[in-house]
């Protein structure tokens, strides 16, 4: 008994020419060198060490730190399967090369629903990691704001406030500010203009998805506020468990 | 050249359980939605666990693993010990390459050139050499190029939207033009399929990813690449059986070839798949190999066998064919 | 209920529902409310049920409307990822109360659905919609991207065409089931505006002009029947809530066939006037019905 594990053992260490893999060990000191060249590479990236923040690399809610998060994401794209908004999308760029492939909200496509954790449930590393809905609901993922120059009731004096209807959080984080404002045909018109309340948006992005005006709404989605990298925080003391 | 030989029974089943991997990989897929009860069910992500690359790159980088990827270090025990059925039992991509490859529908001899071992073969240990040196410092891209993630990635953005959108169009397009001839019309056969087919298999909504192009083009050109060689991408780039050739170099299950039966016909070399095999009868290179015996069905002495052993020592003389 | 001897059985199966058409002071609305309104969900859910039941009966019982072998659609608001006691959507047992009686009076299919704002794929099982209303013989599935077709919407003033699901135009009858909600931009989101859930499009512009395009869609759209869900409504942060404290359990069912009577009264059950809800007096001005709903001389059933 002990022979044959002996030799078995022996196999791999000291195998026939038959079944080396021969490999050169030229060549693989040159690949690893090559493998940690590249991970010094974008580490150094403005991106890396968290050195920065791109405003639209806004990530699924659960999503770790984003150091911690590109250590452990495996771009298999199983969260962008399951999202039933088909928000969740392979990154080109947003988080450097080396974060190609890895998931990324664009709202103008889909949006994080409210009471959906889908994609915390389905991540087999941990990266996006899992959680209750109540949890879930406490995350900051990012934060909308207004572009004034397109906003229907702020540009063109029409009301519209398809954002406010959407948005899903219990006391609603889009409120509105009453103003008169004068049409092209010099009339005087009272519109409702929103505004996004910093301490109770979530960043979900529904009112980015609803924004009537397409290919570049009037509210857009920013990574700032992320509870997951609190250097990447806004608000001070505004409480939560996540803090930022 | 000899007859053809028929199909051996090892081969047939060997077939049946890849197709039924294969199968449940596209189920799991499918099955990855919302269920009634705000869950997609754990299971979904089943074959992620199995895998022992991205546990290990994962770990390495990240320094801790998630609980359920454990699973895969039973996958590296049994690689350890009986060699890289992995890669030819159960492997979903695997079998999608292999499915490829027979399309491919070559002679006999030109496939007798391009079946057996090649030297750059070698290259996917030096692709995960890469990966691990990344990982080592704290870079987990060997998603990349793990084959479930690739498979998984370029299903979910590329493969099923395309599915999805050309079934929706045909349908679409019968409903609207409502062919027929007089009162009978494809609309009576198209409509209950097409509402079995939405209830099932076809997206809510029609599914639109960022970066498609370029993953489905990737997707395409992996899949066309088994025309040039048998399962390209096993051979050459997966990182994962190169991970696995490593753990599987040593297996106690062997293929002998038997030096007196051997009438040096080459056919074993034909339909190798994981090029194992070489011209020099007697030699046989486990770290390739992913036991599709396909080597000894095609045989037509039956010089090939199956059975338990160690490796010789490096040593003893390895047969040699007259 | 009482035996019938086989001349009885004739003369009540044969002559009632001939004499319940006949009948010009057949009731145009009724207003259920439960004396005691239960705190436990199933008793919720027996409660919206009865109401539902005495809601329809006392009008004439659901034949007044549905004829046998005839294609019925009902339309709830399934148009949101919350649960019932969200009172974001439709209750489901309203809806299944709804289907059973299309049944019981000879309706040879039913379908139910709507098209959503947040996903299909989450709205329709989390509503408990879609379980309800299969349980009870329903079709009950997302809408199919094929059958939508643009139609022109004959008297519309600023919607002239819109893309409309052709099974709801297509069906013998609609019932429009609607939730009683607040809405910031309308004041109150009631039966009306609920029929917004059979355009595709990009109807998120209708909110430019929310009065006189949901009084277009009113006026193109007209339900037979409009069976209101009063038994939760959602006070604040509508149309969407999610947060409890905004549910107000009002405990009542309304039936009618004056769309623009039962939103008003439904106005009401929000502290609203009905004059203050836009849509309810442009359709009211456009003669689409009564906001009056008192001259209708509503039922008022204590249940």
């Amino acid at each position: 008994m002990i022979g044959p594990i002996f030799r078995w053992i022996k196999g791999f260490v000291k195998p026939p020419q038959s079944a080396r893999l021969d490999l050169s060990r030229r060549q693989l000191l040159a690949s690893g060198a090559a493998g940690i060249g590249a991970a010094y590479l974008f580490h150094t990236h403005p991106l890396g060490r968290q050195r920065s923040y791109n405003p639209d690399l806004v990530r699924p809610p659960g999503a770790l730190a984003e150091e911690e998060f590109l250590s452990k994401c495996t771009r298999c794209g199983e969260c962008m399967k399951v999202c039933p908004t088909n928000g969740i999308h392979p990154a080109a760029f947003e988080a450097g090369l080396e974060g190609l492939w890895t998931p990324v909200l664009k709202m103008t496509i889909g949006y994080c629903e409210y009471e959906c954790t889908l994609c915390t449930q389905v991540c087999p590393t941990g990266a996006i990691r899992a959680l209750t809905v109540a949890e879930k609901q406490r995350v900051k993922i990012g934060l909308a704001y207004f572009d004034r120059n397109r906003c229907l009731p702020y540009a063109y004096a029409r009301t519209c406030i398809v954002c406010e209807e959407h948005c899903p959080t219990p006391k609603k984080a889009i409120w509105f500010e009453e103003a008169q404002v004068t049409t092209p045909a010099g009339e005087k018109v009272t519109v409702k203009q929103p505004r996004v309340d910093p301490e109770l948006c979530i960043g979900c992005g529904i009112c980015v998805n609803k924004c009537v005006i397409k290919g570049q709404p009037a509210v857009l989605v920013s990574s700032v506020g992320e509870s997951r990298n609190p250097a990447n925080g806004l608000l001070l003391n505004s409480g939560g468990p996540y803090g930022g | 050249m000899a007859r053809k030989q028929r199909t051996s029974r090892l081969v047939w089943l060997r077939r049946g359980v890849q197709g039924v991997f294969l199968l449940l990989f596209l189920y799991l897929f499918l099955e990855t939605e919302y269920h009634p009860i705000n869950l997609a069910g754990a299971h979904v992500k089943l074959f992620f666990q199995l895998d022992p690359l991205a546990m290990l790159t994962a770990w390495l980088a990240s320094h801790a693993v998630a609980a359920g990827m454990l699973l895969s270090l039973a996958t590296l025990a049994v690689t350890l010990v009986f060699g890289r059925w992995f890669c030819g039992w159960i492997c979903p991509f695997g079998t999608l390459n292999n499915l490829c490859t027979s399309l491919r529908g070559a002679r006999a001899k030109a496939k007798l050139e391009t079946g057996g071992y090649g030297g750059w073969q070698k290259a996917k240990y030096y692709v995960l050499v890469v990966f691990l040196g990344g990982a080592l410092f704290g870079v987990n891209a060997a998603g990349w190029l793990d084959p479930f993630s690739f498979f998984f990635r370029s299903m979910t953005t590329a493969v099923y939207p395309v599915l999805n959108d050309a079934v929706s169009s045909l349908f679409g397009w019968l409903y609207d033009a409502n062919p027929g001839i007089g009162p009978v019309r494809v609309t009576a056969v198209s409509e209950p399929i097409y509402e079995i087919l939405r209830r099932h298999f076809l997206a809510v909504e029609q599914p639109h990813y960022v970066g498609n192009v370029l993953i489905g083009f990737l997707f395409g050109a992996v899949i066309a690449l088994n025309f040039v060689r048998p399962r390209f991408w096993c051979r050459y780039i997966c990182p994962l059986g190169a991970l696995l050739g490593i753990i599987g170099k040593n297996p106690v299950v062997r293929l002998n070839k038997s030096a007196e039966a051997c009438n040096n016909c080459r056919l074993c070399l034909a339909d190798c798949q994981g090029g194992a095999n070489t011209p020099d009868a007697g030699q046989w290179k486990p770290a390739e190999c992913f036991y599709c015996f396909n080597c000894r069905s095609d045989c037509p002495t039956e010089a090939i066998s199956v059975g338990f052993g160690t490796q010789p020592d490096s040593h003893e003389k390895t047969a040699v064919v007259k | 209920m009482r035996e019938l001897n086989r001349r009885q059985f004739f003369a009540s199966a044969v002559l009632l529902p001939a004499v319940g058409k006949l009948q010009a002071a057949t009731p145009a609305m009724a207003i259920a409310h439960y004396k005691a309104p239960p705190t436990a969900a199933d008793g919720i859910a027996e409660e919206a049920r009865r109401l539902t039941r005495r809601a329809v009966d006392a009008l004439g019982g659901m034949r007044r409307f549905v004829s046998k072998g005839q294609v019925v659609w009902v339309k709830p608001n399934i148009g949101w990822d919350r649960r019932p006691e969200q009172a974001a959507c439709t209750n489901p047992d309203v809806v299944a109360a709804v289907v059973e009686m299309c049944f019981q009076a000879g309706a040879k299919k039913v379908m139910v659905s709507d098209r959503p704002c947040n996903s299909p794929q989450r709205t329709f099982p989390r509503s408990g919609i879609q379980a309800a209303a299969e349980k009870a013989g329903a079709e009950c599935y997302f809408m199919d991207e094929r059958k939508f077709r643009k139609m022109a919407i004959q008297g519309g003033k600023v919607i002239k065409e819109w893309e409309v699901y052709t099974e709801v135009v297509e069906a013998d009858l609609l019932i429009n089931v609607p939730i009683v909600k607040c809405h910031d931009l309308s004041k109150a989101t009631l039966g009306m505006k609920n029929l917004m859930g059979v355009t595709a499009g990009p109807r998120d512009r209708f909110h430019q002009d929310i009065n006189n395009a949901v009084a277009d869609l009113a006026g193109f759209i007209k339900p037979h029947l409009v069976v209101m869900d009063a038994v939760r409504v959602l006070a604040a942060n509508g149309p969407v809530g999610g947060n409890l404290a905004d549910v107000r359990r009002k405990d009542i069912v309304v039936a009618g066939v004056d769309q623009v009577a039962v939103d008003a009264f439904g106005a009401t059950l929000l502290g609203l006037k009905p004059t203050e809800v836009g849509i309810v007096s442009e359709a009211h001005a456009r003669g689409l019905g009564n906001m009056n709903f008192r001259a209708l001389s509503p039922l008022q059933l204590e249940v």
